[in-house]
């Protein structure tokens, strides 16, 4: 039979054969396959680089998994970069490999993220419910200000806005959003578009 | 009765003409010169030189040879090589265990290059490998399991049960019926006990 090994809410899909799973509350990360991830950059070691995703151990990235890449034109990475990529390889024996292209070899989005920005850490339950399909909580504050956001599976979010002032405005909206009611957070941003 | 004689190693012993060097020992300049620290060995034969060897215990370390078919439990894997702890050479154990490492081109004979080390070996599982070379300088042997005969022998399940063999690529773990991939050894019968 079926065991639970983690607490939290039960939830049953019946479609499909039918699947269980545990929607837990969590911050620490455990890398998995086909987890889209942002990671720091370390090291550059040889062909490699060495991101530090929070897991238990870094992951590494080699320099010809992006778009375009070959061996003469190498990508403009340097340590401190922010990297938005998916694991190719993610188990508990081996250390995990990420890849910024798909199974196709096109980017879809993943690659080298931007100059500024804001890069902020939250728990893995935020970033599932901001992930979810028409998330009220990110059609809310777009049409507070335009900005550009990435929010990758270990709980690391990056926002950038026009203005250093717009920027960490979102960024105390999401932190905050973790503890904040539907109705606490609409008169939050009632507050902030009335001023 | 021969008095007991100890010596050191890179203590010269006699030079050729006296004696022949055996095992513990090695020849340069023309005298013989001992290459373990033990107990000083010479044995008359009768028509030719007396052989001069050292041996340490009085069991003599067996050491893997090339070409031998050694059994290894393996520590760690990688996605290029995997490192195994040797711990028998044929059927007798080690008193000390050697170090090995298995490339990913040498798991298979066939289809190198789609080989995964972690759909053939897992940490902890216990395996049968030859010896191709006795290594580099970090003392690790080289070891291959490119024979039908060669490979993983026993394993344990994520749920830490014993899985049985299905295929020679699949073992299946009897609590769970899952399976799991493993380069699975073909062990003649003769060598089974049921």
């Amino acid at each position: 039979g079926l065991l639970v090994t983690k607490c939290g809410l039960l939830r049953h899909r019946p479609a499909g054969g039918g699947a269980f799973w545990v929607d837990s509350q969590q911050k620490r990360y455990v890398p998995v396959k086909g987890d889209h991830v942002i990671g720091i950059v370390t090291a550059k070691a040889g062909d490699v680089f060495r991101l530090d995703v929070g897991g238990s151990e870094p992951a590494s990235l080699s320099y010809l998994a992006f778009e375009g890449a070959t061996k003469r034109n190498r990508p403009n990475v340097q340590v401190g970069d922010l990297i938005y990529g998916q694991f190719l390889v993610a188990n508990k024996d081996m250390e995990p490999e990420m890849v910024c292209i798909d199974g196709s070899g096109r980017s879809n989005g993943m690659g080298i993220i931007g100059q500024d920005g804001f890069l902020f850490k939250v728990s893995l339950g935020l970033i599932r419910k901001l992930l979810a399909p028409k998330c009220e909580i990110i059609q809310e504050l777009s049409q507070l200000y335009p900005f550009e956001l990435v929010l990758g599976m270990n709980g690391r979010i990056w926002v950038k806005a026009k203005t250093v002032q717009q920027t960490l405005i979102i960024v105390n909206i999401l932190e905050a959003c973790e503890y904040m009611t539907a109705e606490q957070r609409k008169q939050a941003l009632a507050k902030l578009s009335g001023t | 009765r021969q008095p007991l004689s100890l010596c050191v190693a890179g203590e010269r012993l006699c030079s050729t003409e006296e004696a022949t060097a055996g095992s513990g020992t090695y020849t340069r300049h023309g005298f013989i010169f001992s290459s373990l620290a033990g107990c000083l060995k010479r044995r008359n034969e009768d028509s030719e030189l007396p052989v001069v060897s050292v041996v340490r215990d009085s069991e003599s370390q067996l050491l893997p040879n090339v070409g031998a078919v050694v059994t290894c439990k393996v520590c760690s894997i990688n996605s290029r090589f995997a490192k195994v702890h040797i711990l028998y050479v044929g059927s007798t154990p080690l008193k000390s265990t050697f170090r090995g490492t298995i490339r990913r081109e040498d798991i298979r004979a066939t289809e190198k290059d789609k080989v995964e080390v972690y759909k053939s070996f897992r940490p902890s599982d216990i395996i049968l490998a030859k010896v191709i070379s006795l290594g580099d300088a970090q003392s690790n042997y080289l070891l291959s399991t490119a024979e039908n005969e060669l490979g993983v022998v026993v394993a344990r399940s994520e749920a830490g049960v014993q899985m049985v063999p299905i295929s020679w690529c699949e073992m299946q773990c009897p609590r769970t019926h899952t399976k799991e991939f493993r380069k699975v050894a073909r062990v003649q019968p003769q060598f089974l006990q049921t």
